[in-house]
């Protein structure tokens, strides 16, 4: 997988900026941290589809003995019987990049900083579109990571150890269960063949997605 | 068993297939973890064994991939239980089968990545590694395989764990993509120059592609080493939706036949290969004549992502170097390897192909700082580096967290010179400058030099280090203390270079030493030294003239063919316009608030003629950064253009330091800071910010770096007697590390206080585990420094 350019809007709203930005010194130095991100980064991704089952404590992918803890990714996975559990990198080159920039130039260090999380983000949208090219359901959740709700991180080396990730894309997590390259996404997408809650849906599976005036100024519905 | 007399005795030899594989298609649940069942299921894997020992293995892995003391902590085994028990049902299966068959100890990759972008220590792998040796040594494996691996750095620990642990052939395979590289960026011949260096016996590829896509892998490893290949491809790619993999068994059999003419010695399978597969391909080319070839080869340095062939001239670096250079010192001394780091970047970026790093100083622990210079340079360059310093424990702890290939600097024609350092070099396979002295001093003439190159060079024969990996110093001397001295370095250079045929190098800049106008020697001499058979100049890379001579040399040589590379580095050039003095409506604050760095560099210089150092920082440097403050804190202004402005201060103060140490002055110092990202946490951009902000007002900042021991803090505080330390950490799950670092610290009874910062940070968190202040930001950092310290 390639990208071509990162969402600056995003990176800039990481910085804490929310409005557009007219300062030309920070346009050329958003233009410059971008060439350079995206040559330093390898982005990858994979994917596996599992069945899980609802019980007492959470959600049991397949028959392992994994389970997803607590209330959020049970509520989250309402009415699906599968999720397609997902990660993704942009690799190690990024976090070299982040080390020279770090002593060279903390101004682009944060920068580029900013421009990874927004393009790892992208690679997962990406990836979900090619996914969803391949796997069929009636309706799907939006992604659900590791550390959101009371869904512990400490699951994230079980997660990334059944898609075998440290063999097939390097990605790896540390001892604090910190993804290593640090740029780094883990995620899972409920699929249903009935109807996701509304509030699981998110806006891939939205048909106002393209037109709605919420998320061109990168907010929300609600819904 | 040694794995050359098997192929001299049997020709190409067969691996087996995968095992994960075979487990899977037998009921292995998905979660599980595979090196459980050589305990619960020894049957099967007996009967697994079995199959490939009928199709035609003769060497089978054992089921001990994962089986590592990081893997198994959750499983209530111990890393003997499991390996023992996987190499006993291997053995047992050989045996049964009564054919002539070999157990390996398989190890893979240990599942964390290693520092510096993981946070897993080298010395740490190594102890893993360490523990599964020992196990499958004691059980009766026959050699240790490392498979799978894709960290150079990782592989080099697994080596030495089992160069130092037992007495095995070890066989080595990385796995790579279709861009020639692994995950890490390691390219094929980094892992062949490591292996070789390290006295592995076989090295190789396995996993991730099929034969087809790993053909040029295959091509490259059978050209360029000098030691058996091994090849264990997949069978094709997977298919992420069925799980299924691309080929057969008998499309990959005539694969291996063009692998086996290739020139591999031995040939095995790895993800979705079966039984059936190795039988195929025992069938075609088990057995055939092996013949080595050796690589013609060029002294070849590298680094876990970058290889350097001394084929030409090449540029070593020297300005990691504290002789004579006051600021160098002053950043030893108070452990700022980021000035370390600075000036690597700074040369890699003027044209350095190899940097020189040497970090004696009386009154500091050399061997500490070289081991943390060495880890954190290879963390932001890819260059080789050569290993400088007289003590030879210093050299044997550099070289052994070094990864790749580096030069060691130097070694002697004194005996006792070359009984201590030439078994290191042999051991960790670098390569080493030999300097043309000995007990007598440098010799005056150039004969005499030759005579002790040769010297040197017999020794390394004896101690097996290959003629390549010798490179011959021949000292340069003043030119104005001994002016006749400057042709006798230059004829032994020739000299040296026609009859021994090795490779030479000279520092160059001692040439000039005394006398004015030194970069025109310098490059001068250079240009000389570079026609009478210079192939490493030892230099200062950043001066334009230097760099350019070799370039220029390098092209009127018909070394850069085409001169394209010295196009791409002048092509562009638009002649340079002279340095515009500061236009007199640009202030010191306007260059702060708009990021004119060299600017304000310059305004700077002006300033101090006249000025109190102390005063400019006071009266203009530190209002204008206050007023920048003020506009973030705002919402005027974000992150980005804070660091900017506080960067372009930084340039200032740069300046100042400068002046002060030319005129021997004490230093600008307000007090210093201990800062560290608390341990388990690799985030430590937040932690950085901080440090520009804080270097910005004049405090010293001795930074821990990232992943910090809590009794690391307490050290450095205890050292350099801080008032006030800084903790960052960014999850959850590490403000543990923060609140055990500020126990140990009120523990150790330390007279400082405490302030804490990160993103999942509260004031009322930060209260109750104890630290002193809490900092939402860079800047309120700075009003805390001010307000403990002043």
């Amino acid at each position: 997988m390639t990208l071509d350019a990162i969402d600056k809007k995003e990176a800039l709203r990481y910085l804490g900026c929310r409005e557009n930005i007219d300062n030309e010194r920070m346009i050329s130095l958003l233009d410059e941290c971008e060439k350079r991100l995206i040559s330093a980064a390898a982005p990858k991704y994979l994917y596996e589809v599992f069945p899980i089952t609802f019980e007492q404590g959470g959600v049991r992918i397949a028959d392992s003995n994994i389970l997803l803890t607590g209330n959020d990714a049970a509520e989250h996975l309402k009415n699906c019987s599968r999720i397609v559990l997902m990660c993704a990198t942009l690799g190690q080159g990024v976090d070299v990049l982040l080390r020279q920039l770090q002593v060279t130039d903390m101004a682009s260090a944060v920068t580029t900083d900013s421009l990874a999380s927004a393009a790892v983000e992208q690679v997962c949208n990406k990836a979900e579109s090619e996914i969803f090219e391949k796997v069929k359901c009636n309706s799907r959740t939006w992604r659900f990571s590791p550390g959101y709700g009371d869904l512990p991180l400490d699951i994230q080396y079980s997660l990334l150890s059944i898609l075998n990730a440290q063999k097939r894309i390097g990605l790896t997590v540390n001892d604090s269960n910190m993804m290593v390259p640090t740029k780094s996404v883990t995620a899972f997408i409920g699929l249903s063949d009935g109807e996701v809650e509304r509030k699981s849906r998110g806006c891939e599976s939205c048909i106002m997605k393209d037109k709605c005036k919420f998320r061109k100024s990168g907010g929300h519905c609600g819904n | 068993m040694e794995i050359k007399e098997l192929l001299a005795e049997r020709g190409l030899l067969i691996f087996d297939g995968a095992m994960g594989t075979q487990l899977q298609a037998k009921g292995l649940k998905t979660g599980e973890t595979p090196e459980l069942l050589n305990l619960t299921d020894k049957d099967l894997l007996k009967e697994i064994h079995r199959s490939y020992i009928d199709a035609g293995a003769d060497i089978i892995s054992a089921n001990t991939f994962g089986a590592n003391a990081y893997k198994l902590s959750h499983s209530g085994k111990s890393v003997d239980e499991v390996i023992t028990a996987g190499i006993k049902n291997c053995k047992e299966a050989i045996e049964e089968s009564g054919k002539p068959v070999f157990c390996a100890l398989d190890i893979g990759p240990i599942g964390q990545l290693l520092e510096p972008t993981g946070s897993l220590k080298f010395e740490q792998a190594y102890e893993y590694f360490k523990e599964q040796v020992i196990a499958g040594s004691n059980a009766g494996a026959d050699l240790v395989l490392f498979e799978t691996m894709t960290d150079l750095y990782e592989l080099k620990a697994a080596i030495l764990a089992a160069k130092e642990n037992c007495s095995l052939p070890i066989i080595c395979s990385m796995t790579f993509e279709e861009n020639g590289r692994t995950f890490t960026g390691c390219p094929v011949l980094s892992e062949i120059l490591l292996c070789e260096g390290l006295g592995v016996s076989a090295v190789g590829v396995n996993c991730s592609l099929g034969p087809k896509e790993l053909m040029p892998t295959i091509t490259e490893l059978c050209e360029k080493s000098n030691i058996p290949v091994i090849v264990m491809p997949n069978a094709g790619l997977p298919d992420p939706a069925t799980g299924g993999y691309s080929i057969g068994a008998e499309e990959f059999s005539g694969y291996a036949v063009k692998i086996a003419e290739l020139g591999a010695a031995i040939i095995g399978g790895c993800c979705g290969t079966t039984p059936e597969f190795i039988h195929r391909t025992a069938d075609k080319v088990k057995g055939r004549k092996y013949n080595h070839r050796k690589a013609d080869r060029v002294c070849t340095l590298c680094s876990g992502t970058k290889t350097v062939a001394v084929d030409r001239p090449r540029i070593i670096g020297e300005r990691i170097n504290p002789t004579g250079k006051k600021l160098f010192k002053q950043a030893l001394i108070n452990d700022d390897i980021d000035y370390i780091l600075g000036q690597a970047i700074e040369q890699v970026n003027a044209g350095a192909d190899i940097l020189d790093v040497n970090v004696g100083l009386p009154d500091i622990d050399e061997k500490a700082m070289m081991i943390k210079a060495v880890k954190s340079i290879q963390g932001v360059t890819g260059v080789p580096l050569q290993i400088d310093s007289t003590i030879p424990e210093v050299l044997e702890a550099a070289l052994r967290v070094y990864n790749g290939k580096p030069i060691v600097n130097s070694v002697n024609g004194e005996e006792e010179s070359l009984e201590s350092v030439l078994p290191l070099v042999k051991k960790y396979g670098a390569a080493v400058v030999g300097l043309t002295l000995d007990k007598n001093g440098i010799p005056p003439k150039a004969e005499q030099r030759v005579a002790i190159a040769e010297r040197i060079i017999k020794r390394c024969e004896q101690y097996g280090i290959p003629k390549e990996d010798i490179l011959i110093d021949c000292l340069t001397l003043t030119a104005s203390a001994e002016q006749l001295a400057v042709n006798e370095t230059l004829k032994a250079v020739r000299e040296v270079k026609e009859r021994f045929g090795v490779k030479t190098v000279l520092g160059v800049s001692n040439i000039s030493f005394g006398l004015p106008n030194r970069e025109l020697l310098n490059h001068i001499f250079l240009a000389m030294a570079l026609e009478n058979g210079l192939d490493l100049p030892i230099i200062n890379p950043n001066v334009a003239a230097m760099t350019g001579t070799v370039r220029a040399f390098n092209l009127l040589k018909a070394i850069d063919i085409n001169s394209a590379e010295y196009i791409a580095a002048y092509g562009s050039d638009t002649p340079a316009a002279a340095v515009k003095p500061a236009a007199s409506d640009v202030t010191l604050e306007y260059a702060i608030d708009n990021g004119l760095k060299a600017e304000a560099a310059k305004l700077t210089e002006q300033l101090l003629i006249g000025n109190d150092p102390m005063s400019i920082i006071n009266e203009r440097l530190i209002p204008a950064l206050d007023k920048t403050g003020t506009l973030f804190e705002t919402g005027k202004i974000f992150l980005p253009q804070l660091i900017l402005s506080a960067g372009v201060a930084q340039s200032c103060f740069d300046v100042i330091k400068a002046h002060l140490a030319k005129n021997n002055s004490e230093t600008v110092s307000k007090g210093k800071i201990v800062l560290a990202t608390v341990k388990g946490d690799v985030h430590d951009i937040g932690k950085n910010i901080v440090k520009v902000l804080l270097e910005n007002y004049g405090y010293t900042v001795i930074d821990l770096g990232k992943d910090v021991e809590y009794q690391a803090v307490v050290d450095a505080a205890k050292k350099h007697n801080v008032k006030l330390v800084g903790l960052s950490a960014l999850m959850t799950t590490t403000l543990k590390s923060m609140e055990e670092t500020i126990k140990l610290i009120r523990e150790s009874g330390l007279d400082c206080k405490v302030v804490v910062g990160g993103a999942v940070l509260t004031p009322e968190y930060a209260e109750k585990i104890g630290a002193d202040f809490y900092a939402k930001d860079a800047k309120e950092t700075v009003d805390i420094a001010k307000q403990v310290i002043g």
